[in-house]
């Protein structure tokens, strides 16, 4: 038989209700209700204003599906998550184990190097676009070149690359340096006592115990590459001739639903997204058990 | 939705006809200081749905050719004038490319300068961008074609590389010297009037382009693209008459000229614009208002779904800027992209 809450126990849990209250209601109003309204859109011919939705099946899917639109968008993602993935979470290891020693200065280090985090992602974006500028750029200045570092399409896609590496670095590395301080310091003495070179220590010792670590960077920044859409969106104005060889998922999404007013169909790209992500995190569960060294 | 706001012809067919706006037609009739005669014709059409009015005109734009006067020095080539066919410009234009040797170009635009650039060329050339129902594409249109033919030759002998343009857009290009001419419109003009060496600028009608041969620019010859806001009100409004009441002060001709004198943007109402270029001491911008008596108005093309089309054809474009000879290509693929688009609207 349940038992009755005493009157304490409601006013408790009263209580508790009324503190989670304002999460409860900005998660359920920001995020759930869009998601659900998104996936509802996927599936209609959306009207001007949002009125006059019409049902219509999966056409949409059967539309973005069968089109090249997606697939070259979703290879661009692939290409920009290549780059921006292994190069950022390598760098900041790296990184992250030298600015963990004692060392001079290493604070300044560290907050340089967190620095790109702080900054508005489209304050960033806007920063590069003129580095990388072909006719006044500083990069073409100083190596007195006139490449189109960001519309020739054979080297966009590495250059938005580098951007997306240089902002998230800092990011990786603190939480790297937060890894590295947890593992206590016995094994590397050990180490030392027995012979074994600072390389040697560093693949056998350090990774294997920072694994839990990295692989939440890994896995993170995978989903975040895979969201790409504000570098893509502030640096490729839409007349850039590389634009087709970098845009990712995310930005035609924008352009479907907000510059098209075509909801239904944008809605359809960001829903297969979705999809390819969540299979992706699945996969990724799977080989946490394989690699990840737990102590 | 707010009571009063400023419509454009990019959305206004699509705004019409999910009912947003309030229908003016009564408040006009009864008005003594609104009569639709006295504003631009194209202006006023773009805000009617069948005999409905929906807005009344705010501004009007033209289009005009701007000029760095010591670049022409420089190079010794003779200044823009109103005697001056697309074949001078062209002609003007190589000479200063040539001479710039890679590091001054004769003229930029870019894909999306359409408007502000090669739609005023199409209509010059007694071509079409969109057909007076809305409903089918002019790109393919022999006329059309031909327009654009001439334009690719500009883009191949004239302008800088298109990702140049694109990274930098053809205003900053011409600003910062490296393009001799650029044209703008009349909404754009404080840009070229505070810019740092605007001594050098100067204003020009746009060339125009000889269908007849007979030596002088004949009506539908010299076009300039123009549009204009309207002042409309919003359908669902708690107070249709106040709403009314402040469009219809906003668009008085009182209030049309004051508009114009401080220089704020040309008028709705025809003939009320004689004092603008004042509004911008030491540089003549009559061009824009000699655009009006000496050439053709062609009001801006649209449709309910403008953007749509107009985006997809910048993008298509890029790949002819990059390679004059698929020109002719691509614009048949607007055309029939257009017209899939616009069946559907």
């Amino acid at each position: 038989m349940k038992r009755k809450m005493t009157k304490a126990e409601k006013t408790e849990a009263l209580w508790g209700w009324f503190f989670i209250a304002p999460t409860m209601l900005g998660l359920l109003i920001l995020n759930f209700y869009p998601i659900v309204n998104t996936v509802w859109q996927s599936f209609c011919k959306t009207g001007d204003f949002g009125r006059g939705n019409t049902f219509v099946g999966l056409q949409n899917y059967i539309d973005v599906l069968s089109g090249s639109e997606f697939w070259v968008s979703l290879f661009n993602t692939f290409k920009y998550a290549v780059i921006e993935v292994p190069f950022s979470v390598c760098i900041a290891l790296v990184l992250a184990v030298f600015l963990n020693r004692k060392m001079a200065g290493r604070s300044i280090y560290r907050t340089i190097y967190f620095l790109p985090m702080v900054a508005a992602p489209a304050a960033v974006a806007m920063v590069w676009k003129w580095l990388y500028n072909q006719q006044y750029g500083l990069l073409n200045h100083l190596f007195g070149s006139s490449t189109g570092w960001i519309s020739d399409p054979k080297i966009a896609w590495i250059s938005i690359g580098i951007i997306g590496v240089w902002s998230i670095l800092g990011y990786n590395m603190v939480l790297m340096i937060g890894g590295l301080q947890e593992i206590p310091r016995d094994y590397h003495e050990a180490a030392d006592i027995d012979g074994a070179s600072p390389i040697r220590q560093f693949f056998s010792i350090t990774v294997p115990l920072l694994s839990p670590t990295i692989f939440f960077i890994v896995q993170t920044r995978i989903i975040g590459a895979l969201q790409q859409f504000d570098l893509i969106y502030m640096v490729m104005d839409t007349s850039n001739p590389a634009l087709s060889s970098v845009e990712t998922v995310v930005p035609v999404f924008y352009r479907y639903a907000f510059t098209y007013g075509n909801k239904g169909y944008g809605a359809t790209f960001v829903i297969l997204l979705l999809l390819i992500i969540l299979f992706l995190t699945v996969l990724l569960q799977k080989a946490e058990k394989k690699f990840v060294f737990y102590n | 939705m707010p009571d009063v706001f400023w419509m454009h012809s990019n959305v206004a067919q699509k705004y019409m006809e999910n009912d947003l706006l309030l229908k003016l037609n009564d408040y006009i009739s009864q008005s003594e200081d609104i009569d639709l005669a006295n504003y631009y014709e194209g202006i006023t059409g773009i805000y009617q749905l069948g005999d409905a009015q929906y807005a009344v005109p705010k501004d009007h734009d033209t289009v005009a050719l701007c000029y760095n006067k010591a670049i022409f020095d420089q190079y010794q080539v003779a200044y823009p004038d109103e005697t001056w066919t697309w074949e001078d410009f062209y002609e003007a234009a190589k000479a200063i490319t040539d001479a710039g040797q890679g590091s001054t170009y004769g003229y930029s635009i870019d894909v999306g300068n359409n408007q502000d650039g090669w739609w005023n060329i199409v209509y010059d050339y007694g071509g079409y961008v969109i057909s007076e129902d809305h409903k089918t594409s002019g790109m393919d249109d022999p006329k059309t074609l031909e327009a654009m033919e001439f334009l690719g030759k500009l883009i191949a002998d004239t302008m800088p590389a298109q990702s140049v343009i694109s990274e930098n857009g053809s205003g900053t290009l011409f600003t910062s010297g490296v393009t001799a001419m650029t044209t703008q419109g009349s909404w754009n003009i404080n840009t070229f009037y505070t810019s740092d060496n605007s001594e050098n600028f100067a204003w020009s009608v746009l060339p125009y382009y000889d269908q007849n041969g007979n030596g002088t620019a004949d009506p539908g010859e010299r076009c300039t693209i123009y549009n204009g806001l309207g002042w409309a009100a919003a359908a669902g409004t708690d107070a249709p008459d106040a709403a009314w009441s402040l469009i219809e002060w906003f668009c008085k001709e009182e209030n049309q000229v004051k508009q114009a004198d401080l220089g704020v943007t040309m008028a709705g109402f025809k003939g009320a614009s004689d004092s603008y270029p004042s509004a911008f001491e030491g540089m003549d911008i009559s061009a824009f208002l000699d655009m009006e008596s000496e050439g053709t108005l062609v009001v801006r093309p649209c449709s309910k779904y403008t953007t749509n089309w107009e985006t997809m054809m910048g993008e298509t474009l890029v790949g002819a800027w990059n390679d004059v000879s698929t020109m002719k290509d691509a614009c048949t693929k607007i055309a029939a992209e257009m017209n899939a688009q616009l069946a559907q609207e």
